[in-house]
Parts: C-alpha cells; structure tokens; sequence
C-alpha cells in the first residue's frame, strides 16, 4: 500500500515540477544550512582541538586581566600589566611545579626579503618557546639562551614563509627585514599544515628592544606532570598576587580553555542550527500552503477514490506521504548538497569541515518531521472531502 | 422458492436543509433489484434520481427507511464500513469518466483494487481482463488524458468491474459522448448484463432508458412508475 502511495505521489509531484521544486526550496535551503553550519562548526572544533594538542600536554596559561572566554577578550590587552616582572616572578616562586617557562607576544608585522614581502605574525619568545609551542625543525637550530639574553637579531621562520622567500635556496644564515629591521635566519620549522606554518619567532628580548613592546601577551608554562596541575596553577596565581591584583590577570589551564572553546563553540552550532530551524519552519509552512492547494485540485480525484473505496484514512495517508514525500527529497537534496560543500571547502580550503553522521540524521529526521507535522491539516481536511461534493467538484 | 432481491430499498427518504428550510429530495422509495438484472431510474432535473443514485452508491445515507444489500442492511453503517462495502460490491460509471489524467490506463483499473483486499500479486492480471473485456488491450500504457471519450469510459467500465461487484452503477454514462460513441457503450452494458452483470442505469434520457428491462420513473422525489 505503501508503495502505490509513494508511486501515486511521486506522480502527481512529477506532474508540476516547478511547483513541485519551488515548494521543496525552503526545505533544501534549511537543510542544506544546517548541514553545511554544523559542518564547518564541526570544523572549528576540530582546528581548535587540533591545535591545542600539537601544543602538548600539561600546559599553563596566564592571560592579562579577568578572562572567562565570554566577554570580549581584547579589552583585557588594554589594560594588560603583565610584564618581565612577572615572568621573573613565577620563574622565582613557582621553578617547583614547572618543567619550562616562556613569554609570549604575538605582534603582526611585514617581512620582507629582496623585493617580496609577506604579512605575518612575529612570534617573540623565549629559548623554551619551541617547547610552547611544539615546534620541530627542519634545519637550523631554535634561538638559545644566549641569543635571548644578547637580544639578538635572529629569527626562526615557519615553513610557509621559508618556502615564499626562499623557494629554491637555503633559507639559513639569510638576512631578512622585519619592519626594517635586519634578521638573520636560523632555522625553518616544519611544516605542520594550518596558520602555525605562517608565523616566525624571535627572542621576546629583541622584540622588546627593536618594536618598543613591553607587555606579554600571554605567559605559557608546563607543569611537571599531569598529577600537580591544579597545585601549579595555585602556586602560580600565589606568584602572580605579589604584584598583580586577582582581576589583572587569569591563570587557565590548557583543558579549561579547551573545554570553554569546545563549549562556546557547541553554543554556537545550537545556535546557528536554530536559525536554520526556522528557514525549515518556512519551508513547512510552504508545504502546507501547496498541499492545501493541492487538496483543492484534486477534489475530483479524491471524490473518486471515495467512490472506489478509499476510507477518509487511505486518503488522509495518501497526502500525508505525498507531503512527507516532497520534505523528505527536499531533505535529502539539502543533505546532498551540505555534504558537497563541506567536501569543497575541506578540498580547496584547507579547512577540515566534517559532516558528522549526527547532522545528518537530525536534518533528514527534521525534514521528515515537517512533512508530517505541515501535511496533517491539508490530508485531514482531504479526508474530511464529502464524495458526493467531490464529485461534482469543478 | 421467491427469489431474494441483490437490493431492496424500503420506504427511503432523504431531507436536506437549504438555509432554514427542509427539502425532501425521495420520499418513501420503495424498490427491489436482482441479479443480472438491467434497470434504469429515469427522471428529469430535480427528479431526485441523483440522490437515489447516491444511496444505492453508498455515498449518502437516507434520512429513513432501509438499503438492503445482499440481505444486509447497511443504511446506518459508518463511513469505513460503506467505503469497504462500496469498494467490494458498486461498481461506478460517471458521465464524466472520472480517470487520474495522469496515471495508466492500467493505474486507473487497479485503482479500486488497491483499496480491496485482493493480494496485491493478482492486480495486474484482474486488471489485464478487464481491460480486454473493454478491448483496450492495445492501449494498456496509454496515459488516460491521451485517450478519446469512448475508450476513457470503456476504461472507467473496465475499472467498475475490476473488483467483480455485484452491481455496476452508471450515471449518465453516455452524456459526454457523441450518439454512435454512446450506443457503443450501451452496446457494452448490454454484453455485461448477458455475462449476469447486475447493471444500473441512471438518466433523464427515456429514449435510452427503454433498452432497460426495468425502468424506474422519478418524479417529485417519488417513484411514479
């Protein structure tokens, strides 16, 4: 029975294609957004995660001013009083619970070298910063402490940039500006994929001298095992209130900060995925108005299968699948092309969108919903039709 | 031993109300049908032969008296019980043949079969007979709209008889086609009836009537003869 019934829908829904279509759209367009949304949502956690565990494990943040990843982050930089004096304070009070220590200051700057120049964000830090930030070489050395002391002019370019200013030659012991301030090239990192490939480093010393900075941007430090995290972050914040008031600054380990992304971001795809909850909302109402109208012109039709023997249920059923029918392709055209677009920009973005298998289920789960919600009044008023009415219907 | 009627209408009226006042389209019908047999209910605009059609079709109810149909009364049943007793013993023939423009020839006889509880493994074939009785073989997938009006109401004959009701009932099946069109028709209602068909016709043509054996004569909402 079934089956007659999704035969005889998709022969009437055949025999007005553009209706048939145009009235599918708001379904398409609602699930082709949710779909695509909670794809690259998906994908920005993924990035995130991704980048936090190319960090390492155990790490310690201390971020200027009262951070809760819910307001506006920038304004905390405005006031920011983290300095060399804290640095020294936690690398003095807290050595106990910490593995390595380093400063962090991330400022964007032109590079050049010969006539090419390439807009990056210059990474200054400390000799323990490729231990921040997991960097690998692939030749060269990271700066050491000397050259972190001594304020030297060197840097530690990412792979994408060595690869633009040095396409065919040996990026070392090259001379390369910042600013127009002269660098000398001492190692390349490797390539790990993403923004971190973009990036340079230099001793936070230099920065401070040759670009008149002075405020860190963020300290980053390890504890010595997984075990005395929460002990270091205390014993930390006790270093820090020597000077610092406990609004100046916040101290996040690398799971809190982790959890709040994961979090907000999860906020957000609900949030997002709401919105395109309401395009299907439209594309229902869509469904309902045709099939009212589609009730009306088939009258007849309706008349006559009463006549043959239709119950007001065999008829009800059979606008309710033509309905569900209608949503349900519409759902699954949308998820089609949900899936492509996320394929596209993981293809030539470089960006991981993914389509979790969840999305999936809850678009074409919603489209089936509306096509049943959105097709019980029209079938219930087809099966409500008099015959004898119907009949005479011209 | 007397012979039991196929239907037996018992003193039926019907009452409408039209704004405030009450209509009385039949008024005490009394009639008694058999198998194989061919009657007409004959009767001019507002005679009240389209209302009687529709109690005999089980499309409407009356306001009193009885329908009996194979010994069973089914005036008072819901609307379920008359669409399952339609669909297995009333056969309907329309003036205006009343096929899905849309689907088959061989779509538009399966039709009442969907509804029927005949395995779904035998439709084709009861349809395929059918539409041979009919001689439309030739245009088995043929789309209805594609069809001239002779041949849409041989496949609405075809369809009337698919699920082997007991009574074939045709309204005006004649009015939309030319007269050599028509007597072809009716040439087809006769061949049925010899076949035992149980065949009703309902018109306001007397000429027609005439090949009837029975006539029925409705006039005022009563039958006069």
């Amino acid at each position: 029975m079934i089956k007659e019934l999704f035969k005889s829908a998709i022969i009437s829904l055949g025999a007005n294609k553009t209706r048939t279509f145009l009235t599918m759209l708001g379904i398409i367009i609602g699930v082709f957004a949710v779909v695509t949304l909670i794809s690259i949502g998906q994908g920005i956690q993924n990035f995130v995660t991704d980048r936090f565990s190319n960090l390492g494990s155990n790490l310690i943040f201390v971020a200027p001013g009262k951070l809760d990843l819910r307001g506006d982050p920038g304004a905390n930089y405005l006031t920011n009083k983290l300095d060399e004096k804290h640095f020294k304070l936690v690398e003095t009070y807290s050595s106990d619970y910490i593995q390595y220590l380093t400063p962090m200051m991330e400022i964007g700057k032109s590079l050049t070298y010969k006539n090419k120049t390439y807009y990056s964000v210059v990474q200054a830090t400390n000799e323990e910063g490729n231990l921040a930030y997991n960097v690998e070489l692939v030749s060269g050395k990271f700066f050491e402490k000397s050259d972190v002391s001594a304020r030297n002019k060197v840097v530690v370019l990412g792979s994408e940039v060595a690869r633009e200013f040095f396409p065919n030659q040996e990026a070392l012991g090259n001379n390369i500006k910042i600013e127009d301030k002269v660098f000398t090239v001492i190692g390349v990192v490797r390539e790990k994929g993403g923004q971190l490939d973009s990036r340079v480093y230099i001793p936070y010393t230099t920065a401070k001298r040759l670009f008149n900075i002075d405020k860190f941007s963020a300290l980053v430090m390890k504890a010595r095992s997984p075990e005395i995290v929460e002990s270091a972050i205390k014993s930390v914040k006790n270093s820090l209130l020597r000077d610092l008031e406990e609004t100046e600054f916040t101290v996040l380990s690398q799971k809190e900060i982790l959890d709040s992304f994961t979090s907000i971001l999860a906020n957000i795809t609900i949030g997002i995925g709401a919105i395109a909850a309401i395009s299907l909302l439209v594309g229902g109402i869509g469904i309902m108005n045709i099939m009212l109208v589609t009730v009306t012109e088939r009258t007849r039709e309706i008349g006559l299968r009463k006549a043959v023997g239709a119950t007001p249920n065999n008829i009800a059923l059979q606008f309710m699948v033509e309905a569900t029918s209608l949503s349900v392709i519409g759902g699954l055209i949308g998820t089609f092309l949900g899936i492509l677009v996320a394929f596209i920009i993981k293809t030539y973005f470089n960006f991981n969108a993914e389509v979790p298998l969840w999305s999936v289920i809850l678009a074409f789960s919603f489209s089936f919903a509306v096509g049943v919600i959105f097709g019980t009044y029209p079938a219930i008023k087809a099966s409500k039709k008099d015959p004898i009415e119907a009949l005479r219907y011209e | 031993m007397k012979k039991v009627p196929l239907l037996k209408l018992q003193d039926i009226t019907k009452k409408y109300l039209v704004g405030n006042q009450e209509i009385k389209a039949l008024n005490g019908v009394s009639l008694e049908i058999f198998e194989g047999d061919f009657v007409s209910i004959v009767g001019k605009s507002g005679s009240g032969k389209s209302t009687l059609m529709h109690i005999i079709g089980l499309l409407d109810t009356p306001t009193t008296g009885k329908v009996i149909l194979n010994n069973k009364d089914v005036s008072k049943l819901d609307e379920e019980s008359l669409a399952s007793i339609r669909n297995k013993e009333i056969g309907f023939v329309f003036q205006a043949f009343n096929l899905l423009s849309r689907a088959t020839v061989l779509e538009n006889v399966i039709l009442p079969l969907q509804y029927s509880t005949i395995p779904k493994n035998l439709w084709e074939k009861k349809a395929l007979e059918m539409i041979s009785l009919v001689d439309l073989t030739e245009r088995v997938s043929n789309k209805s709209n594609e069809l001239s009006g002779g041949q849409k109401q041989r496949v609405a004959i075809a369809r009337a008889l698919v699920n082997s009701p007991s009574i074939i009932l045709a309204d005006e099946p004649t009015g939309n086609l030319d007269s050599k069109t028509g007597a072809e028709i009716i040439k087809k209602f006769i061949e049925l009836n010899r076949l035992g068909k149980t065949i009703i016709l309902v018109t306001h043509d007397m000429e027609l009537a005439k090949i009837t054996e029975k006539r029925f004569v409705l006039k005022d909402g009563e039958v006069v003869s």
